[in-house]
């Protein structure tokens, strides 16, 4: 068993068939490309073979994933027959800075804890809260107030073997200047951390200083890679930043950006690393295609570093 | 004119399926040059899908909605420059299909979010200054039965909760002096001729869209449905099928999908077998001057999609001149 097993953070958005039986016919229909995309059987028999043997979902997928497959178990055996597992689900715990909204981001917490729990997953990578635009900055109460919601979901994920880790965004109102701060203020007993190279990075932590420095806290990581490090304030802190209106790409995979993830991985060597990472491909524009030329620099570059 | 001109509508880009090349569609500069490439292909006037989940997760690229335009260009005014600035000289409609709120068993939480934003959306439609606000009347009947098992017993009440939210929508939309009109998807609760008795209860304003392939599937007669309704029908959708639902797909939560056999419902104009010709024809029998917009919603290639529309009208010169 390797120290490193891949996931895939999904980001297929809406994969509307569960199987196409008639998949020639239907690629006949009007002769294009869709048909490689439109069911989950597929989607998966390419994850498996490209060697990513997780999947993390995201809620956004919920609505229409579990109406087409009936449950979360279900889907879990759907995948489990093709090679992949269920890792966890993205979470965003929207609104937790606001004392008045503490009820509602903790019911909706442990929801999402159940629903990862009914998929078989133990992840549940977090947002800490909402957007820094409109929000920010937080003063230090405000931030308090965020650790206290993390820790109570924390607490109930923990319970039902489920890993709460935060996963910081280059624009949530949780920011630069009070990251380091509220990870301090989270209770390590229940609650871990995401580390996504590139958003991090983005706000302006340098990659290998903060896994060094909080190396005992991560449970897994959302992998991939960047050339804008350490953006200005004004582009973190303006409204909808994540999708540029120009189409900059914030995002690239592994290799194709300037981060240092070769230092990276040997630092998970010598801290002896060992979990699941989900590559992620938000904004590229052919997933398949980034998935495998992720494998590609796994297995060329980081892999021989440290598996 | 609108026979001469009809509206296209931005549903043929494809936001929410996976596809290579989706992302572009979150960015404000896929917009931009798309409303060129709508003109250079004839068309002057658009009609843009009303979608809430654009307003969340920081995807503001996409100008459906008040937040989008707001977030992208300060004002609806500034929006309708950039499109008049790009030959797009009218907004026809604005549409809004609230089934993305049937998500789970409360029957408030859909008609709470559904209302909410079906209001968001007219206002939205009024300040564009479209002639009409185009409503999905209910959610797929199989995307109910998931969430609501005894979704026979619950029909009634739900349709009675539906003619409320109608009605509130009605008062609103004829202050403000645009047509609210009902869409009927094959697969709704008010399938088939369901909705022309459910329009007999509503406020004397709504009236119907006559959406043709959704019509076609769902076994009604498209040329006798304009002729009985003449009087009524205040929006057009052009839409185009081979599809024949041999399965009882309309009773399956994602009915635009069927699931015994993969295919694509909605066609290209021209691509598939409704009889459009004959729908315009009857249209103009019945003296329909509203608008006519066209709808390739499930097109491979939204580029083909609008010169495939082209192709097509101008195949029908003898109506549209």
């Amino acid at each position: 068993m390797p120290n490193i097993r891949y996931a895939n953070m999904c980001h297929w958005k809406t994969i509307p068939y569960k199987q196409i039986d008639n998949f020639r016919e239907f690629y006949y229909e009007d002769r294009t490309n869709t048909a490689y995309y439109s069911d989950w059987d597929r989607i998966l028999r390419y994850q498996k073979a490209l060697g990513y043997e997780g999947i993390e979902l995201a809620p956004w997928d919920l609505a229409d994933l579990l109406p087409l497959f009936g449950s979360p178990l279900a889907f879990t055996e759907f995948a489990a027959e093709r090679g992949v597992t269920v890792t966890g689900m993205f979470h965003g715990a929207h609104a937790s800075h606001k004392a008045a909204a503490f009820d509602e981001v903790v019911t909706a917490g442990r929801r999402a804890v159940d629903t990862i729990v009914e998929f078989g997953g133990i992840h549940m990578n977090t947002c800490p809260t909402s957007n820094y635009f409109g929000e920010g900055p937080l003063s230090s109460e405000a931030v308090r107030q965020c650790a206290k919601a993390i820790n109570e979901v924390g607490k109930y994920a923990t319970d039902h073997g489920v890993k709460v880790g935060l996963h910081n965004e280059f624009f949530c109102a949780i920011n630069r200047e009070n990251h380091r701060e509220f990870i301090e203020l989270t209770d390590a007993r229940y609650v871990h951390y995401c580390v996504d190279t590139a958003q991090i990075s983005i706000m302006g932590e340098d990659l290998l200083s903060f896994y060094e420095d909080y190396h005992d806290r991560i449970c897994t990581f959302h992998l991939k890679d960047t050339a804008s490090p350490n953006v200005p304030d004004q582009v973190r802190y303006s409204q909808d930043p994540e999708i540029a209106d120009d189409g900059h790409r914030w995002f690239w995979e592994p290799g194709e950006g300037t981060l240092d993830l070769e230092g990276l991985y040997r630092l998970l060597k010598k801290h002896q690393f060992k979990g699941w990472i989900s590559v992620e491909y938000d904004g590229s524009p052919d997933l398949l295609a980034s998935m495998a030329l992720t494998r590609y620099h796994l297995d060329m570059k980081l892999r021989p570093i440290y598996d | 004119m609108s026979y001469r001109d009809p509206a296209i509508s931005l549903d043929m880009v494809n936001r929410h399926h996976q596809e290579p090349n989706r992302n572009r569609y979150e960015s404000k500069y896929y917009w931009e040059e798309l409303y060129e490439l709508i003109a250079a292909a004839g068309f002057h006037a658009v009609e843009i899908p009303f979608e809430p989940v654009w307003n969340f997760g920081g995807r503001s690229g996409v100008p459906f909605t008040q937040y989008a335009i707001q977030a992208k260009y300060q004002n609806v005014d500034n929006y309708l420059a950039v499109l008049r600035g790009r030959g797009i000289e009218r907004v026809a409609g604005v549409c809004f299909n609230p089934s993305l709120f049937m998500r789970n068993d409360s029957l408030d939480f859909y008609f709470g979010a559904a209302g909410h934003f079906a209001g968001l959306a007219l206002e939205h439609a009024v300040s564009l200054g479209a002639s009409y606000f185009n409503l999905s009347v209910t959610p797929a009947y199989g995307l109910v039965r998931h969430h609501h098992p005894d979704v026979e017993a619950l029909i009634p009440g739900f349709l009675d909760r539906t003619l409320e939210l109608v009605s509130q929508l009605a008062a609103r939309a004829d202050k403000a002096a645009i047509k609210l009109s009902l869409r009927n998807e094959y697969w709704s609760l008010l399938r088939g001729e369901a909705i022309e008795r459910f329009l007999d209860r509503s406020p004397a304003s709504v009236v119907f869209d006559v959406d043709t392939a959704n019509l076609h599937i769902s076994g009604v007669n498209v040329l006798d449905f304009i002729s009985r309704n003449a009087p009524r029908i205040g929006s057009v959708h052009l839409t185009d099928t081979t599809f024949k639902d041999a399965d009882e797909t309309w009773k399956k939560p994602n009915p635009e999908f069927p699931t015994a056999r993969a295919t694509q419902v909605f066609r290209d104009i021209g691509q598939g077998s409704v009889d459009l010709s004959a729908a315009l024809r009857a249209l103009q029998a019945a003296n329909y001057t509203g608008e006519i917009t066209i709808s390739c919603r499930q097109t491979r290639d939204p580029m083909r999609a609008l010169l495939r529309a082209r192709s097509w009208l101008n195949r029908q010169r003898s109506l549209t001149h």
